[in-house]
């Protein structure tokens, strides 16, 4: 019996010990400072983000701040909410998964933040808009904005002295002519399919009203009569593309932009820092894609690209707030825009990258309006099937399909919004 | 086995298989030159693409191991084996010997046996999500949640082994232990457990080579919670903006090494152990 | 009796942690799963009851059926692929050869490689290299050819294991079947069908149930070569339950997936079983 209890009180020693020995080395930094954690969701920051981070750590004795940039952050940020895990700020984009975060009560009111005061007023409508049904508070912090349009490539331009278009039949004949020259206009990179959603945002914009999202929603309209137009577009410009675009990836994409294989590159602002990574010499500028027949029409497509969110289980609003204020700082976001040619959202004298230089004029009139991907339920996957119908070239059945899937994907937030506005008594 | 005597050697087959070979080869071929070449190196010629780097340089691997944190991941990865099957081998056998003792003349045990060998037939998708919450609720969304589930996961299938190699295992033995007035506990692990050696081998083995390489037991239980394991990193590693190949291939084969090493050290074993695993 | 007590109780003391260890990560998880499938649950935030919606609409949704029917078709597809091949090496394997356990050893080496690694380097192979050599396109930007990818890949590391087991059943004919065999003058395929496939059914079936399960679960290698793509050609039910229910916000739906999956996978492990025990009675 002796032998058989030290077998076992060894036994459970040592299963004792596993967990302990692995519960060890997760936490560290103990030394009495408030820990804040920020999960931010763009991974081509990842090295301001680190600058960022250590500065704030050498200047800051109370506080130790932790920047996390993962790859594939949604899902990682998702799986974290999954397990009740919440960081302390997050840094994400002003889209749906926004939306459904407020909706779950995961972020806090931030209306008492006095860094709100300096943000473009814009930008917080923007955020506003996301909200499925109006909420009193403010639950975002915005940062940067980002563009998207059709980047150039101006020497290129300059050499064959081709001009911007500003009307969507303009645009078409630059294609033939660039196409004569014996020059690809466009590289697209549909293996991605996130891809597939920049060209077809910046059209959007120009053919399709800002709130078609909410006006469906509340059943007032249709996608098949609203989107039919931009599918017709964005089917006319693949055609000036490379050949086989599914085969190619975005990184494929930017490095043959880069390299001049293509005059032009639909999407946003966002990949200039990947283009220069492959050519740092390259003048890139850009300009709003062209949708409609009218150059009055010309809208930019302008979205929230990153804001930081405080969420409701974050123990420390004030040292989150103090996090925020560093951010926030002048040269801290100028840094930040430098390395990643970003709009700011704050306002203010700040130097913006010459590779906006087309669609500078837009921001300063505010003539803009929000990605409507933003709006997409992700688990409809509208980037797929933007790219299924890229394929299958079969218009009736993609907007057919757009249009039940959007029923069924949204059916509770539809319901909600019914709910809402017969109590409300909005019509 | 072998061929005995002076038997002719099948020539056209050893050569038709050799030829075969090259399926197995360029892969691995293609895999260690681009881990070696630099990106300046990467053409579309087929030339180019066939052709030895210029130079052998470790600087790719050196880069890959700082971006995937190499040997912290190792680490995690030879701990969660390690412990994985340490703690298989116990426990599996230990039950895998009470009910298959008992299983023919107890009601309780042969239901036992058939509750857990079914949960063979229960895809890790329809647990998935439930472990993710349940690991964080109990806090243990960490290395040691991952082994406890694998724990379970192998059990089924490790439970069938060892009771099935039990029949062959005499009771006289434990009677003639018992005549010397050993406790059955004392009994098992002194004679029961040292003969299931070959077993254990078994066990080991396949188990090892199924968690290591597992990538989404870890990847939902753990991720974001800045622990990887081997292949995690690979996962973590494919950004969205910016890839450079040759890195890749660094880290890829980085993270193939480890069980190449092993299987050519320990390869009549786990060629053994796998064939006992199925075909038992 | 005190003996018999003790061993009693030993054998109980061994049984039960390992059989409440085996609830808390199956059984408990697997009813939780069920219990979500009734529920609107996006994985966070609150939820509501929504009965048996997510059933109904499982069987209108036109991705699910998709998924279903790429995963069916890539089993199939591969378990034949794999064991055609296989059976092919076993033989080649088992003949008198020279070298023949170093060629067996190599012929193993993808086996212990993980599926997730070999996906990202195959899948640099079919969007560059093979493009290169043979001046095509990559075929995983194709959505009538991805799907075969995805089996060559899944192939390429289920035959190793698949020709091991294939080689132990071959050991077990005895000689003298053949030399029965060429008595009566069986060569070739005769003598392979006649004599030596009757010989090894056990191991064809347990090569078909295990191939056979292994790729109805296939997820590394989806994750590694196409993620789903192109145009959704290729999400196997495993993938669409992972990316659906942990990213999408469909963790109440992806559920209900999950359990239906869990069905049809019970389904056919018992299907698999009554034919290839049916079958080997009938020997």
């Amino acid at each position: 019996m002796r032998k058989r209890s030290k077998m076992v009180s060894l036994f459970l020693a040592c299963t004792m010990c596993v967990p302990m020995l692995l519960t060890g080395c997760g936490s560290q930094n103990n030394s009495g400072k408030i820990e804040i954690e920020l999960v931010q969701y763009k991974p081509e920051a990842v090295d301001v983000f680190k600058a960022l981070e250590e500065e704030f750590n050498r200047t800051h004795d109370d506080i130790h701040l932790t920047i996390d940039s993962p790859n594939d952050a949604m899902t990682i940020i998702k799986t974290r909410f999954i397990r009740e895990d919440y960081p302390d700020i997050l840094g994400i984009g002003g889209d749906i998964n926004y939306s459904y975060f407020i909706d779950a009560n995961i972020l806090a009111d931030v209306s008492d933040y006095p860094g709100l005061a300096d943000i473009n007023q814009g930008y917080k409508d923007i955020l506003e808009g996301l909200e499925f049904v109006p909420t009193e508070g403010t639950y975002g912090v915005p940062y940067v904005a980002n563009a998207a349009g059709i980047l150039y490539n101006r020497e290129m331009f300059k050499e064959h002295g081709w001009e911007i278009p500003e009307t969507w039949e303009e645009l078409i004949a630059l294609c033939d002519e660039i196409e004569a020259a014996g020059i690809l206009p466009f590289y697209f990179g549909f293996k991605d399919t996130w891809t597939c959603l920049a060209p077809w945002n910046s059209l959007a914009v120009g053919l399709a009203p800002a709130d078609v999202c909410q006006q469906v929603n509340a059943g007032k309209t249709n996608f098949t009569e609203e989107y039919r137009e931009v599918a017709e577009k964005i089917m006319t410009l693949v055609e000036y593309g490379e050949d086989g675009p599914f085969a190619y990836d975005y990184n494929n994409a930017c490095t043959a932009f880069a390299n001049g294989e293509s005059a032009m590159f639909a999407i946003g602002s966002y990949a200039v820092p990947q283009i220069k990574s492959v050519n740092p010499d390259m003048d890139i500028d850009s300009f709003v894609t062209p949708a409609s027949s009218d150059p009055a029409g010309n809208t930019l497509n302008s979205g929230v690209d990153l804001q930081f969110c405080v969420t409701s289980a974050c123990e420390n609003k004030e040292a989150a707030y103090e996090v925020l204020d560093f951010l926030l700082a002048d040269e801290n976001l100028q840094m930040y825009l430098d390395d990643q040619s970003a709009v700011p959202c704050k306002t203010g004298d700040f130097i913006l990258a010459p590779n906006l230089d087309g669609m500078t004029q837009y921001i300063a009139e505010g003539k803009m309006a929000d990605y409507q991907d933003h709006y997409y339920p992700s688990e409809m996957a509208v980037d797929a099937q933007i790219q299924t119908y890229l394929i299958e070239k079969d218009t009736d059945a993609f907007l057919a399909k757009f249009d039940s899937d959007w029923q069924r994907y949204n059916r509770d937030i539809i319901q909600m919004v019914r709910d809402y506005n017969q109590k409300n008594g909005i019509q | 086995m072998d061929v005995k005597g002076k038997e002719r050697y099948n020539w056209p087959v050893t050569i038709l298989l050799i030829c075969g070979l090259i399926t197995i080869i360029f892969p691995l071929y293609m895999t260690i030159i681009i881990a070696f070449k630099q990106p300046s190196e990467m053409t579309n010629s087929i030339s180019g693409i066939l052709s030895l780097p210029k130079t052998w340089s470790f600087s790719n691997f050196a880069e890959a191991m700082r971006v995937t944190d190499f040997w912290r991941s190792l680490r995690n990865s030879l701990l969660i084996t390690g412990v994985t099957v340490i703690l298989s081998i116990a426990l599996h056998s230990m039950v895998g010997y009470a009910i298959g003792r008992n299983k023919a003349k107890s009601k309780w045990y042969n239901f036992t046996y058939l509750y857990i060998v079914s949960g063979m037939f229960v895809p890790f998708a329809i647990l998935m999500m439930p472990l993710v919450k349940q690991t964080a609720q109990w806090g243990i969304a960490n290395i040691f949640g991952v082994i406890l589930c694998y724990m379970v996961f192998y059990m089924p299938m490790n439970l069938m082994l060892y009771s099935g190699y039990l029949v062959n295992i005499p009771v006289a033995l434990e009677e003639a232990a018992r005549v010397d007035g050993a406790t059955t506990w004392t009994t098992y692990w002194k004679i029961i457990f040292p003969i299931m050696a070959p077993m254990h081998a078994t066990v080991a083995v396949i188990t090892a080579l199924s968690v290591w390489n597992d990538v989404m037991t870890p990847l939902v239980i753990m991720s974001g919670s800045g622990l990887n394991t081997l292949p995690l990193a690979q996962l973590s590693f494919q950004t969205q903006f910016g890839t450079n190949y040759n890195l890749a291939f660094a880290s890829y084969l980085l993270a193939l090494l480890p069980l190449l090493i092993f299987y050519i050290i320990c390869q009549k074993q786990i060629l053994n152990g796998v064939v006992n695993g199925a075909v038992k | 009796m005190k003996y018999a007590n003790d061993r009693q109780r030993t054998f109980m003391l061994m049984t039960i942690p390992v059989v409440v260890l085996f609830f808390a990560f199956n059984t408990l998880p697997l009813i939780k799963g069920v219990i979500y499938s009734f529920t609107n649950f996006r994985g966070y935030g609150t939820y509501d009851w929504v009965g048996l919606r997510n059933y109904i609409d499982l069987f209108q949704d036109a991705r699910v059926g998709k998924s279903y029917l790429f995963t069916l078709k890539m089993a199939v597809l591969a378990t034949i692929v794999t064991n055609v091949i296989s059976l092919i090496l076993a033989l080649g394997l088992n003949s008198k050869i020279r070298f023949k356990s170093a060629l067996r050893g190599l012929y193993f080496i993808p086996n212990i490689l993980g599926a997730l690694v070999v996906g990202y380097i195959f899948n640099y192979f079919f969007t560059y290299i093979i493009p290169a050599l043979f001046n095509t396109t990559s075929i995983l930007a194709s959505t009538t050819w991805a799907w075969v990818g995805i089996v060559i890949v899944c192939a390429w590391q289920a035959v190793a294991m698949n020709t091991i087991i294939y080689i132990s059943g071959l050991s077990t004919v005895p000689e003298d079947v053949y030399e029965a065999g060429s008595i009566d003058g069986a060569t070739g395929w005769t003598k392979f069908k006649h004599l030596t496939f009757p010989l090894i059914i056990p191991f064809f079936s347990i090569n078909m149930v295990l191939s056979g399960k292994n790729f109805l679960m296939v997820f590394d290698q989806i994750m590694a070569l196409t993620k789903g793509g192109p145009a959704q050609s290729t999400e196997s039910i495993s993938y669409l339950i992972y990316n659906n229910g942990m990213a999408g916000g469909q963790f109440g739906f992806q559920s209900a997936n999950a359990v239906l999956f869990f069905v049809i996978i019970v389904a056919f492990s018992v299907a698999q079983l009554r034919f290839t025990s049916s079958k080997e009675e009938q020997l």
